[in-house]
């Protein structure tokens, strides 16, 4: 047990110092809480918005919480100043005006700001026209498809178990519905379209709203869903620093189906292609389309294809991989793979249940 | 009805007659009966279906609905449960019990004497079955898309131009007057200069996730349906939705692109060569069985400038169906008879007798049947298709490798990108083999 907690701190000091290396300084990020109709709720959106940011290595986190609801406020008034960009998983009492005078400095001199939820602007009370649907699957459209949040993702996608909220006011000038949702009047809905993202610049600033992502006490698919997970990191750097240098994952959610990230992580190479070595007919393709992917990323670069075809060979000659993994990878190298896969294609041929796809390779790879 | 009840006996009287006996077994094809090839304009063509599914059906109730254009006399189909009902309307429309079944393609091009074949199958197995009918010197009517790899058309053009038969593929929409008419008016300028194509086909639907195996259904021969494609477990997907999966098919692009792709070609002359450049990129179903793009986005570059976006609907502005861009204004056409444009006057043009005049067809299946018994060619020739679906296929190259494809549309192969190049066949399972031509 001594051993890992040693190799855990000696890792976490080493990723300190290869972020000191780099020189890129990392976006300064305040997540403000502290209030909200159930604590569950936004206990649980805060901490899964810090591991949401904290995943990209883009952001620096700290989570701030305001006093409880009903109590004093006054002494509430945080150097926004401090940083470059502001989380606000908050809905309760009202700012002292101070505060919402700072925060509107810090906006307007450029600062970014992510609201997550928030059904009126930050510290301000929620109108009670603002009403949200019954929790249901749903669709979301992307509207503005070359804004650098939604550059590149699907323009229809599924998301799972969440509400839609209704009458959120959105004004100001400059306010982008980057992607909206139908309301379906079957789960209490609006019976239109609303607004689930959405990009605003103010003054200098700029503002990104996620109405995704609202979690339950039950399987919380909402804030799991890879949709929400993606468009919050991509949203959070644009907010910042105007650009999205993030790229869109192989798993963002589409019309076929819904996406979870249960610990909100992405797919990692060594652990795609562990799981994709015991792939049965019947189980996940999930890192089948990693690898292909990864495949489509390479393309131009001899180097990185040649990295991807030594991985795909391991899988093929470790006798712990599974038959019907053995058959996707074939198909792979079928039409990517080099010289360098063939004494592996080859030393396939005489399993009597690869014969077919040996043969379909190699006919290929002539 | 004398008249009604008259039509069969017509025929078996023609048959026997000419064939200089008093009963024949089974109707002989009128084409066969030494007539230099030309049918009576009033002959029935004789004809047989492989594929009997909801495509199939569809086609054979079109063809039965012809006023004494078509008997059928012969079908086949791996699933014995669709052959029975293929064959109980078959003889429901002939008032007799005679209608042949068989399992096996192979079977039905050896014993029946036929002058067409209505094919309509997964398209895995479009190479093999096109080619061996077009090969038994067959008339063919034949569904969209002519095939599922590149490799797999150019042996079915060969097949076509060297039997020398009558061709007609499934994409209706050239039988349709304002897709006609939206054609007609973008090939003679009326839009001006065509510099943009824009193809919207429909965005991909729900996935089923990753079903287990399970027990295939009495009524289907597995093995057969699959073919020449990889030897998987059934896993409740065959008929209709096969055509989500890859293995089989390409999606709703290469579903579709036999359709808007071609009417696009149509109106701006570009139905005999194919792009010389493609790039583009897909979205994908990260899970799941159906692995098919959901959504798709590519644009082909013409030698001659013009080049042709293909997307799903959504992504376009004009949604599904073509759109031909001219330096003067658009033409858009879709299916539910919609034809509009920049300037409604555009719609009034009248073409001028020294102007390009497009095939004409008001029936796609009596199109068919019209050029089997003259011996003229179809309004949906073989080339044309093989360039529509060539387009969809390409982009599917270029979707699959990340890469811009430079192809060559007179060799008809893929310029300095042997990946890419191996992409063009997908090989067939033993026993299987495309046929020679």
């Amino acid at each position: 047990m001594k051993k890992r907690y040693i190799s855990i701190i000696l890792a976490a000091m080493l990723v300190a110092m290869m972020a000191a290396c780099t020189g890129t300084e990392k976006i300064k990020t305040l997540i403000i809480t502290g209030q909200g109709k159930d604590n569950f709720v936004w206990m649980t959106r805060t901490q899964a918005a810090q591991q949401i940011l904290d995943e990209t290595g883009l952001f620096a986190t700290n989570i701030l919480m305001s006093p409880p609801q009903g109590q004093d406020m006054s002494q509430f008034n945080p150097d926004f100043s401090k940083y470059d960009l502001l989380v606000i998983d908050y809905e309760g009492d009202a700012w002292p005006k101070k505060t919402t005078a700072s925060y509107m400095d810090f906006v307007n001199k450029g600062g970014g700001v992510v609201m997550l939820n928030s059904k009126s602007d930050p510290g301000t009370p929620v109108p009670s026209t603002v009403t949200v649907s019954k929790r249901h699957d749903f669709e979301v459209r992307t509207r503005i498809g070359n804004h650098p949040v939604t550059n590149g993702l699907p323009v229809r996608w599924l998301h799972p178990k969440d509400v839609i909220v209704h009458g959120t006011p959105l004004a100001g000038e400059d306010v982008q519905i980057l992607a909206s949702a139908f309301s379906d009047t079957t789960f209490a809905g609006s019976g239109k379209p609303e607004p689930v993202l959405v990009a605003r610049n103010l003054g200098q600033g700029r503002i990104f709203m996620t109405m995704l992502g609202t979690p339950d006490l039950d399987e919380n698919q909402a804030s799991q869903c890879a949709g929400f997970i993606v468009t919050l990191q991509r949203g959070a750097e644009w907010a910042a620093t105007g650009k999205v240098t993030q790229a869109v994952p192989f798993d963002f959610p589409t019309a076929a189906g819904t996406v979870l990230r249960p610990d909100y992580t992405g797919v990692e190479s060594d652990e795609a292609f562990e799981k994709l070595g015991s792939y049965e007919i019947g189980s996940s393709t999930l890192y089948l389309t990693w690898l292909q992917s990864q495949i489509r990323k390479a393309s131009g670069n001899e180097e990185a294809l040649l990295n991807l075809e030594k991985k795909m060979v391991e899988v093929l000659t470790n006798p712990a991989s599974t038959i019907e993994a053995k058959k996707l990878i074939l198909n792979e190298l079928s039409w990517m793979g080099t010289d360098y896969c063939m004494p592996a294609v080859k030393g396939l041929g005489s399993v009597p249940e690869l014969e077919d796809a040996v043969d379909f390779t190699l006919k290929r790879l002539k | 009805m004398s008249g009604k009840s008259s039509r069969r006996d017509f025929v078996r009287r023609s048959a026997a007659a000419a064939a200089g006996i008093f009963v024949v077994p089974t109707i002989i094809p009128s084409s066969a009966l030494g007539m230099g090839g030309r049918m009576a304009p009033s002959d029935r063509v004789v004809m047989g279906a492989i594929g009997t599914g909801s495509q199939g059906m569809s086609n054979m109730n079109d063809f039965l609905g012809l006023k004494n254009a078509v008997q059928f006399v012969a079908v086949c189909d791996v699933d014995s449960a669709r052959l029975l009902k293929a064959k109980a309307t078959v003889d429901a429309a002939n008032k007799n019990t005679d209608c042949r079944t068989y399992g096996d393609f192979r079977e039905l091009l050896e014993k029946e004497k036929l002058d067409g074949v209505s094919l309509a199958l997964p398209d895995h197995w479009h190479g093999i079955i096109y080619t061996e009918t077009v090969n038994h010197k067959l008339n063919v009517y034949g569904e969209k898309p002519i095939c599922r790899t590149i490799n797999d058309g150019q042996t079915i053009v060969a097949a076509v131009k060297k039997n020398n038969i009558i061709w007609q593929t499934g994409c209706w929409q050239r039988s349709q007057a304002h897709f006609r008419r939206g054609a007609e008016l973008a090939i003679n300028g009326r839009a001006g200069k065509i510099k943009l194509i824009e193809v919207g086909l429909p965005d991909g639907g729900r996935g089923i996730g990753t079903p287990p195996a399970m027990e295939v259904p009495p009524e289907l021969n597995w093995e057969m349906w699959l073919g020449p494609a990889p030897k998987v477990p059934y896993r409740g997907v065959a008929h209709w939705n096969w055509r989500w999966i890859l293995d089989y098919s390409g999606g709703q692009l290469t579903d579709w692109a036999g359709h808007h792709i071609d009417i696009g070609n149509w109106g701006a002359g570009l139905e005999y060569t194919g792009p010389v450049e493609i790039s583009g990129t897909g979205v994908y179903p990260p899970e799941g069985i159906y692995n098919a793009p959901v959504e798709y986005d590519f644009t082909c570059k013409y030698e001659n400038g013009i080049e042709i976006r293909v997307a799903n609907a959504s992504r376009l502005k004009m949604g599904m169906g073509t759109t031909w861009y001219g330096d003067l204004g658009w033409i858009h056409t879709d299916r539910g008879n919609r034809l509009t444009s920049s300037d409604p006057k555009i719609l009034e043009e009248v073409i001028g007798e020294n102007e390009i005049h497009l095939y004409k067809s008001d029936d796609h299946w009596q199109n068919f049947v019209d050029s089997v018994r003259t011996g003229t060619p179809a309004i949906a020739p073989i080339e044309p298709a093989y360039r529509a679906i060539s387009v969809a296929l390409l982009g599917e190259i270029a979707m699959t490798t990340g890469e811009t494809i430079r192809w060559d549309p007179v060799k008809e192969e893929i310029i300095g990108n042997p990946r890419a190049s191996r992409l063009l066949s997908r090989p067939y399972r033993k026993p299987w083999e495309l046929p020679t031509v």
